[in-house]
């Protein structure tokens, strides 16, 4: 059977893995020295920078807290950047950083970016290059892609200590999160940044630009602050372009050296959060089963985006080629960052399936510190079958899991069909899908379903974009966005947190440091989210793909 | 007085959050990037007798029957490249309408190909590159052009 991978592109996936794995292996070394506090040379310099924003905000970092104090400082910091953010946009007209005079935002996609962005979702219902000042792009949208990827690490961080039980308690909130900002995503935003400059991508304060072509014509080159926010929004899982053709835009991704830096810079933090998880519980062979699973999750993805030939066709952009582009929609989905280098009208069925699948999983291996959050979700619930299968009481890293942990797990899970499910039925009843043109047939059930199913699972891919710009979408895919984000997250932190004082017995129960783990996880991992969605599926890009539509355009 | 306490503390770190990641941070890799890059900073702009017009990044329009036509259905809507067969293509209308033989156009489009993976994948061209090679190699056959840049 023709499939569209050749020998070169198949040895292009292998190197990426390789590269990102090995960078990812370092950088979960620097993450477990950071958040376990062992002292290092560069803390001559981090530490007063710190010492000084925890004066300025009045918090005291040593402070241990209760898993329900760690979520509410959490929640609330979220909700105020958010406001800070909808109050910038609301009213950029009147801010400075303005040079296009772009207008205010109206309060329904003011609402619907804060939330879309400071959940990590990036869902954009605007367009950044035609509607947001500079200063929107940088205070609003660049400003929540940090602090949403630092409060995603300062997540995983507080659940891997409550999970492992070796550090008394699960953390302070703050330390976590000014540590995540300081010495992780700001460096790294930074050399990235610089290095996506070299490479071509904008970074300027000066104006558009307007330019007489070759052909006597008029053009708007449309730069700004470009590579400093594609920077965090690629590292941070974001994938909140400046641009509403996002990373198809050529300022945003040029050429097929920063496609491929882009998706190592995407892939590489969730990669090594996983390595940090095997460190902090004392057990690296735990993280190891960890990444055996999201990575193999991930192939699972890409083979059936591999299944049907791609050609480079309308929707798609010529430096990319076929190949580059379903790579990094897969990898964009499997990584919930969202980000898109072509239309996703252009691909086969079987590609958004694939894409899908990375939604409703979440952990393959997902966002930035809450892709293995959802995978420890993943094990509890595993564990729990496979103990009630096997006789054993269900055990994780030498501590009980009691039945409170496998309803908390459960509610977390369920949450998320209950928040796709219910608004896109909602969209066909209240006639919201057929106003905006969409809905109609497989491939308008695809563009509804997808819309609500990448805003809970804050991954911020869409077929709909500004179409999207109603005041039903905005305020129902705002909703889905924070429950997507904040119901797991309280669940989570809240097992972590009455796991952390438990008596361990090791190695008492079912072993879950080994490949035959793995295998049951990924098993387990498949049944549950395909029979939670199996239907849905059907009706959308499996009809879709018996049909024999090749794609949505 | 308890709930104001609790409030407090995020509020203020809101605000400074802000200040470093929407501010500081973006505007110091501005600095760098401006003097480090200047070219790259303010959009890959092509220069033709020292003015600019456009950029190698982003397509422009091209219409009259001498150039190389951008396409117009792609994700962005302003990719600046063409597939080399696409630019094949092109060749014999560009040749009658110019009267650069055939065999030199392949020779001058050959010269500007890039791969989607390096070395292999599938060949294309920057459009703009490529016709502003000819006007500024062809003067007499581009001379409207030039007197227009």
């Amino acid at each position: 059977m023709h499939t569209l991978v050749s020998i070169p592109d198949a040895l292009s996936i292998v190197a990426v893995w390789a590269i990102v794995i090995l960078m990812a292996w370092v950088l979960g070394g620097y993450l477990y020295a950071i958040y376990t506090g062992k002292k290092g040379r560069l803390d001559r310099f981090f530490d007063p920078v710190e010492r000084f924003i925890y004066r300025l905000a009045g918090v005291d970092p040593s402070r241990e807290m209760s898993s329900k104090d760690y979520f509410l400082n959490l929640i609330i910091l979220n909700a105020f950047q958010c406001g800070l953010a909808f109050v910038i946009l609301s009213f950029q007209s009147y801010l400075p950083l303005n040079p296009q005079h772009f207008p205010n935002l109206s309060w329904d996609l003011s609402l619907n970016t804060a939330l879309s962005i400071s959940s990590n979702t990036n869902l954009q219902h605007y367009g950044g290059g035609s509607s947001l000042s500079y200063l929107s792009q940088m205070m609003a949208i660049q400003f929540l892609q940090f602090t949403s990827a630092a409060t995603g690490l300062s997540v995983a961080v507080a659940i891997f200590r409550g999970f492992s039980g070796r550090f008394g308690g699960i953390g302070n909130f703050y330390y976590d999160f000014v540590r995540s900002l300081t010495r992780v995503l700001i460096p790294l935003s930074f050399v990235a940044a610089i290095i996506l400059v070299a490479l071509g991508i904008p970074q300027t304060l000066n104006g558009y630009v307007l330019v007489k072509t070759l052909e006597g014509g008029s053009q708007v080159l449309k730069v700004g602050p470009v590579a400093s926010l594609v920077s965090i929004m690629q590292l941070g899982t974001n994938g909140g372009g400046y641009y509403g053709a996002n990373s198809a835009y050529p300022y945003q991704n040029p050429s097929p050296l920063t496609n491929w830096v882009e998706i190592v810079l995407m892939m590489l933090i969730p990669t090594a959060v996983i390595f940090l998880f095997g460190r902090m519980v004392g057990n690296r062979k735990e993280g190891n089963v960890i990444l055996v699973s999201s990575y193999t999750l991930y192939a699972i993805d890409l083979v059936i985006s591999f299944i049907t030939v791609t050609t480079i066709g309308p929707g798609m952009e010529v430096r990319f080629g076929a190949f580059s582009s379903v790579f990094w929609t897969v990898t964009t989905t499997a990584f919930t960052t969202g980000s898109v280098n072509a239309s996703l009208a252009a691909f086969n069925p079987l590609v958004i399936l694939a894409a899908f699948m990375g939604m409703l999983i979440q952990a393959t291996p997902g966002g930035i510190g809450v892709g293995t959050m959802y995978m420890l979700m993943y094990i509890v619930m595993t564990v729990f079958i496979v103990g009630l299968m096997a006789g054993r009481t269900p055990e994780y890293l030498g501590a009980k899991i009691t039945p409170r942990d496998v309803k908390l797990a459960v509610i977390a899970f369920l949450s998320h069909p209950l928040i796709i499910l219910v608004p896109t039925a909602l969209a066909y009843s209240m006639g919201a899908a057929g106003a905006v043109g969409a809905g109609k047939g497989p491939v308008g059930f695809i563009e509804i379903f997808y819309e609500f199913t990448s805003a809970a699972a804050n991954n911020g891919s869409d077929f709909l974009g500004t179409s999207a710009n109603t005041v039903f979408f905005n305020v129902s895919t705002g909703i889905v966005m924070w429950l997507g984000r904040f119901i797991p997250i309280a669940v989570m932190i809240s097992i972590a947190g009455n796991m952390s004082g438990r008596v361990r017995n090791i190695q008492a129960g079912l072993r879950t440091d080994n490949l035959i783990f793995a295998a049951v996880l990924v098993f387990s991992i498949m049944i549950l989210v395909v029979l939670t969605f199996f239907p849905f599926l059907v009706l959308g890009p499996i009809l879709s793909y018996l049909e024999g539509i090749p794609n949505g355009l | 007085m308890k709930i104001p306490e609790k409030l407090n503390a995020p509020l203020r770190m809101a605000i400074v959050s802000m200040i470093i990641c929407g501010l500081v941070f973006p505007v110091a890799v501005t600095g760098i990037a401006e003097l480090a890059f200047p070219f790259q900073a303010n959009g890959e702009q092509a220069t033709f007798n020292n003015t600019s017009i456009g950029s190698y990044l982003i397509a422009q329009e091209f219409t009259a029957p001498v150039f190389f036509h951008p396409r117009n259905d792609s994700a962005s809507g302003v990719d600046p490249d063409i597939m080399l067969s696409s630019a094949y293509a092109q060749i014999p209308g560009i040749s009658n309408s110019t009267g650069i033989s055939s065999s030199i156009l392949h020779g001058i489009v050959d010269n500007f190909v890039s791969y989607t993976m390096f070395f292999f994948g599938t060949p294309y061209i920057n459009v703009l590159q490529v016709n502003l090679y000819l006007v500024e190699h062809y003067s007499s056959v581009y001379s409207k052009y030039v007197k227009a840049g």
